[in-house]
């Protein structure tokens, strides 16, 4: 192999590669950018012409429309209670928890701990029915308890923290029991500050999570004054595809798309800003499941 | 001397009484910890799961007395062509998805592993925007996208001389939109999660092979597939749970319909519920776990076979 042409020969393929990974770039963007931009069309256009985009007719009509049709301020509302409520004990007691399954020898640790590996395989579905009996009976139907108790800690959290926390050497731990550190002061002032990457993953991971949720949330808080985000949404479509008898088909599907759009948001700011932190906690979410 | 003897021993025995204390906190503790975790998992998971397997053996239907029937929500269900027709449509989505997805993804992947590949990171970043946007908006989204009278994709079809499909409306093309949907969703996850199993290959391994003159090509196919050959199983067994457990796709986009075409084994368990007919969604779910734990166990040999 001559040094001029093996340049020459590497340069193709990698065209070609470029070419590749730009139709799928285009291909998986698309779809997100056309309902963004189609929401500041003209109703009536976005059912006729699809594919146009005159500037000249920007609009904000579908806003509008949506934030007057559409509970979607409830909505966030809903789902920003639930991200507070559920979060917050999500990150409070599953790195405690697990904390203790690292590092500490107790009656009952491997019973537990082997149960919470055992739902780690069960698929939720299974859990639904009797979850929803159980929230009928403590009255709890459309009600934030119900949206945020059930997996407020949830198995998968216990079980990548643990990973996370049995790196944290001994020693550390050891020197600080020495200096007279309580147990908890241990986790708080020795485990916290060092586990704080897997944490920041865990954080965005249960955000993301919480925020998309939707089958139990439709399940056990439909009514209206309850209805997360993503359930206020999931009414939209099931009025185009023909629930909804008498709706204008362009009206509905410029707030559908406005609407959509405004949910979007969120969780792409936040992806962009903590990309790093959202792939970790893909990575080790993706052993749930 | 004695005195001195008195005071050292009174030291040891205070420096052990503070120790002993200090045990008991330490063996106290670990129980204090997992006590909100454990009545939270207790209550929402433990105690469910043992009420939906006494629940399958009743016909409770949400109120009045609860009648055990034996093994006959499972003998309704395994003889009911519903319950295997939800699960024919599952494996249809399943054979539309996963071999198409691993494909695409360890091509992405492995192209994206080049660290010598410009935008890089862009590409890396639009590949996961599908997965973070929420799962509803984007259902929602492609009811309107696959319209069959005003979506852009038969508006681009047209442009093409194509004639109109009505994706949503036939029996035959409503399961590869929804596929389409699932791959649009989850292909960026897979690709991160094979970038991972990538990223433990050896590169030297490849340096080998250009020496030798193997072609990238060959070189995908006989280093870097079999190397990667336990991601890829992986992968391929999350999205055989994600699959047979589909719910929210149908029940936005098409709600099971048209003909119950897209009636996947998720959906169907749900249509359960909505009836109150809580013993058999119950014995369903339980189905559905078996056949679920029995795929993921099946591709789990298929790996160790070929180890």
């Amino acid at each position: 192999m001559t040094e001029t042409a093996a340049p020459e020969r590497r340069t193709r393929p990698r065209i070609g590669s470029h070419a590749f990974l730009m139709l799928l770039l285009v291909a998986f963007l698309a779809p997100v950018a056309w309902a963004v931009v189609s929401a500041f069309k003209p109703a009536g256009d976005i059912v006729s012409s699809p594919l146009a985009f005159d500037p000249g007719t920007f609009t904000l009509d579908n806003y509008r429309a949506m934030l007057q049709d559409v509970p979607i301020g409830q909505g966030f509302f809903n789902t920003g209670v639930v991200l507070v409520g559920k979060g917050t004990i999500t990150m409070c007691f599953a790195p405690l928890a697990a904390y203790a399954f690292a590092k500490y020898r107790f009656a009952g640790r491997n019973l537990i701990f082997g149960a919470v590996l055992v739902t780690l395989m069960l698929p939720t579905i299974v859990l639904i029915i009797p979850l929803l009996l159980e929230m009928k009976a403590l009255g709890w139907v459309n009600t934030y308890q119900a949206l945020i108790l059930p997996g407020a800690v949830d198995a998968f959290a216990i079980f990548w923290m643990r990973q996370v926390i049995s790196a944290v050497p001994d020693e550390l731990m050891d020197a600080a029991r020495v200096d007279g550190c309580g147990e908890f002061g241990i986790f708080w002032r020795v485990v916290v500050p060092v586990i704080r990457p897997g944490l920041a993953g865990l954080g965005v991971l249960t955000i993301m999570n919480i925020y998309n949720d939707f089958v139990w949330p439709v399940v056990v808080a439909s009514s209206e004054r309850m209805a997360t985000l993503q359930v206020v949404l999931s009414t939209l479509a099931q009025n185009i595809t023909g629930n909804r008898i008498g709706a204008d088909y362009a009206t509905v599907t410029g707030e559908l798309l406005a609407a959509s759009s405004v949910a979007l948001i969120p969780l792409l700011v936040l992806f962009i800003v903590l990309q790093r932190h959202f792939i970790n906690g893909i990575l080790a979410g993706s052993v749930k499941g | 001397m004695t005195a001195a003897a008195a005071a050292r021993f009174a030291g040891t025995d205070r420096k052990k009484r503070r120790t002993s204390a200090a045990g008991r906190r330490r063996r106290l503790a670990p129980y204090v910890f997992v006590l909100p975790f454990v009545t939270i998992f207790l209550a929402f998971s433990v105690y469910p799961l043992f009420y939906t397997a006494r629940l399958s053996f009743t016909n409770w239907r949400g109120t009045g007395a609860a009648e055990w029937v034996g093994w006959d929500n499972y003998a309704y269900l395994l003889t009911n062509p519903a319950f295997w027709g939800s699960l024919g449509n599952s494996a249809v989505l399943w054979l539309l998805i996963v071999p198409a997805q691993m494909v695409l993804g360890v091509l992405v992947a492995v192209l994206l592993n080049s660290a010598k590949l410009k935008l890089r990171g862009l590409y890396r970043v639009a590949f996961i925007v599908p997965f973070v946007t929420p799962l509803v908006a984007v259902a929602q989204i492609w009811v309107v996208l696959f319209d069959q009278r005003h979506g852009a994709v038969n508006a681009v079809l047209g442009l093409l001389g194509l004639p109109d499909i009505g994706w949503l409306t036939t029996g035959a093309w409503a399961k590869p939109t929804l596929a389409l949907l699932f791959l649009w969703k989850t292909t960026g996850f897979i690709v991160i999660i094979l970038l991972s199993g990538l990223q433990s290959i050896n590169g030297s391994i490849y340096e080998a092979a250009d020496i030798d003159g193997a072609s990238k090509i060959r070189q995908l196919w006989s280093i870097t597939v079999p190397l990667l050959r336990r991601t890829i199983m992986f992968a391929v067994v999350l999205q055989t749970l994600a699959v047979f457990q589909m719910f929210a796709e149908p029940f936005v986009v098409t709600q099971g319909g048209p003909y119950n075409s897209t009636t996947t084994a998720g959906y169907y368990l749900y249509n359960h519920i909505t009836r109150a007919d809580l013993g058999t969604g119950a014995a369903n779910s339980f189905l559905l776990v078996i056949l679920v734990m029995v795929l993921s166990l099946g591709f789990v040999r298929m790996l160790r076979a070929k180890d």
